[in-house]
């Protein structure tokens, strides 16, 4: 187990170190920089001093290391749009939106959509199964941000229940959460009702079934619990979904997050900023499988890939 | 010798049945599934809308013919009313679908052109060069595509040819791991084997017998890959860094009617509206065909 571990840890840093150089070429060959704009126009001597000032005049790979050093004890540098503050600093004050509608958005769509998957399986062909299935295409398909327009059109246009936008009071929440849970719930709509299928389906279950047991003892007691280790499996997936959907959600629905830093970043050509957010959800999705994998490993002993004991 | 030709016809009479080809299969199973067959009537309508748009519309999507009347509510003149800037907004609808469904469908013919030659070959050579593509594919899997997007568009700027572009670099891999999968099963078949032993080339064997025995998924990967590109597009031109005004395109759309929403409702709601069909119906064909094609897959 340990080793198994060890392993996936290792190949996880390789892949991450990889991505974060495809990174950082990707952002250093972006034509133009940080003092090209057309409002700021600099003398070439004082560019060339800005330039070294920020170091950006060294040999490439100086510039790598010297940045992937600084990553590492959590200096991601100075954001152009704000020379004031650090990436850090701002990331600090910015993700807390971001985390509290992506978490409560996890927290109402994946239990929602477990029961909703659970419900499908268990009553193949009626119609919740046919409802869960319409939500899980429908949610899996469109983009979430016309499922924001969507939602802001219907309750804050039409039936004026809610505000559409902004942040503070719990009463703007409720719009992004539904957004943010779209994503958890129709994923946990499809995988739980195919997981719960394919443990209903195993020979145990008859066998449990002739033992006498009761069809609660059979789903609650043996059915759930082998289609739970698929289940928990994809939920560090979830965080993927909510950091990558915040960008629109926030766009949408005016959330100062970190979505709508990384939108303002790219049409600012910050380096920073937009490197920074991108190597911390590149770290968020790697984190999550290598996580995913584990639990899969430790949850079924089955599928413990070589060098585990056996 | 008439024990023989008495025997004959009852040898010749299982023959005499019709012969199925799988795809004859594939298009009962696709055929009997509603929605599929729903979402293909729907997406075909939305093709040839898009072809015959100036017939169905006679103003062009970017001409201000209607300064006066802008933002005018849907009305028999103007059927999904008029937008901001004077231009009948069920024209530029109607030509959106041309933007939306062509780099759809560029993307994926890109993602095929890439996807096919290296899923085939690191499928049926294995060894060095299938471990490099799939690292290759790996490293793509561990960015989200929509984010790395994002960043390619930041610089590449949009434009339609970047956008295509883009999708099919995060839709090759797709149709490549279909492929590859699809040309492992058969490497080991007896009539590849034969076909080695006759001295067919590497190329010929992948080119005569692997791909044509892999026309299913690279059927369904191509029809899945056209949603994605779509919704990519979508995506980006949302976010301003896509498909540049005035070409019209439903994700700039929406962005555009985002600010108009509160009143003039109609800026929001057909550009969304016309995008989540599309979208709906190309994915739904698409899990259809896949469901036709490799019955085993339904469900999942």
């Amino acid at each position: 187990m340990t080793g198994f571990i060890i392993r996936r840890v290792i190949s996880m840093l390789v892949t991450f170190i990889v991505v974060s150089i495809i990174i950082f070429l990707m952002m250093h060959s972006i034509p133009g920089g940080p003092f090209d704009g057309y409002d700021m126009p600099l003398p070439d001597d004082v560019k060339a001093r800005l330039m070294a000032t920020l170091g950006l005049d060294k040999p490439l790979w100086e510039q790598y290391v010297r940045y992937m050093w600084g990553v590492l004890h959590f200096d991601f540098g100075v954001p152009y749009q704000s020379p004031g503050e650090s990436v850090i600093s701002l990331v600090a004050h910015a993700w807390l939106p971001s985390v509290t509608l992506g978490g409560l958005g996890i927290l109402v769509g994946a239990p929602l959509g477990i029961l909703l998957g659970m419900a499908a399986a268990l009553r193949r062909n009626s119609w919740i199964d046919y409802i869960a299935s319409a939500v899980a295409t429908l949610g899996l398909t469109i983009p979430v941000f016309i499922i924001s327009t969507g939602l802001i059109l219907v309750f804050a246009v039409w039936l004026k229940w809610t505000p559409a936008s902004g942040w503070g009071e719990p009463r703007r929440w409720i719009l992004p959460i539904l957004a943010y849970a779209a994503v958890p719930l129709a994923t946990y709509a499809r995988y739980a009702r195919s997981t719960m299928l394919d443990a209903l389906n195993k020979p145990f279950v008859s066998v449990l079934r002739a033992k006498g047991l009761s069809e609660r003892q059979v789903i609650f007691q043996h059915v759930l619990r082998n289609a739970a280790i698929p289940m928990v499996t994809i939920f560090p997936a979830m965080f993927v979904g909510i950091a990558t959907g915040s960008i629109f959600v926030e766009a949408m629905f005016r959330v100062p997050g970190l979505g709508a830093y990384f939108v303002s970043s790219i049409n600012k050509r910050d380096y920073p900023l937009e490197m920074a957010l991108m190597l911390m959800i590149s770290a968020l999705y790697s984190v999550s499988y290598l996580i995913a994998d584990i639990l899969y490993a430790v949850l079924n002993p089955r599928i413990r890939v070589g060098g585990g004991r056996r | 010798m008439t024990e023989l030709t008495t025997a004959a016809p009852v040898l010749a009479k299982p023959e005499a049945v019709r012969q199925r080809s799988p795809l004859y299969f594939a298009w009962r199973r696709f055929t009997a599934n509603k929605a599929a067959l729903a979402a293909g009537i729907v997406l075909l309508i939305i093709v040839l809308m898009a072809i015959f748009a100036p017939v169905i519309t006679t103003t062009g999507p970017n001409d201000q013919l209607f300064l006066t009347n802008s933002l005018n509510f849907p009305s028999a003149a103007h059927w999904f009313g008029v937008d901001d800037l004077g231009r009948d907004f069920f024209t530029r609808i109607v030509y959106g679908a041309r933007v939306s469904l062509g780099i759809g469908f560029s993307a994926a013919v890109f993602s095929l052109l890439v996807g096919l030659p290296l899923g085939a070959l690191a499928g049926y050579m294995g060894g060095k060069f299938d471990w490099v593509v799939m690292r290759v594919i790996e490293l793509f899997s561990v960015v989200p595509p929509l984010l790395a997007a994002l960043l390619l568009a930041t610089v590449t700027r949009g434009g339609v040819w970047a956008i295509i572009l883009i999708a099919a670099v995060f839709g090759w891999k797709d149709v490549c791991l279909l492929v590859r999968a699809q040309v492992k099963s058969f490497r080991e078949k007896e009539f590849i084997m034969a076909a080695q032993a006759l001295g067919a080339s590497p190329w010929h064997i992948v080119w005569r017998h692997l791909i044509p025995n892999s026309v299913s998924p690279i059927i369904v990967g191509f029809v899945l890959a056209i949603p994605l590109a779509m919704m990519l597009e979508a995506s980006l031109s949302f976010l301003g860094i896509g498909v540049q005004p005035p070409t019209p395109s439903w994700g700039q759309m929406i962005n555009v009617g985002m600010n108009f929403m509160f009143f003039y409702w109609h800026m929001a709601v057909f550009p969304t509206a016309a995008l989540a069909v599309t979208i709906l119906a190309a994915s739904l064909l698409g899990d259809g065909l896949r469901d036709a094609f490799d019955p085993t897959l339904k469900g999942r």
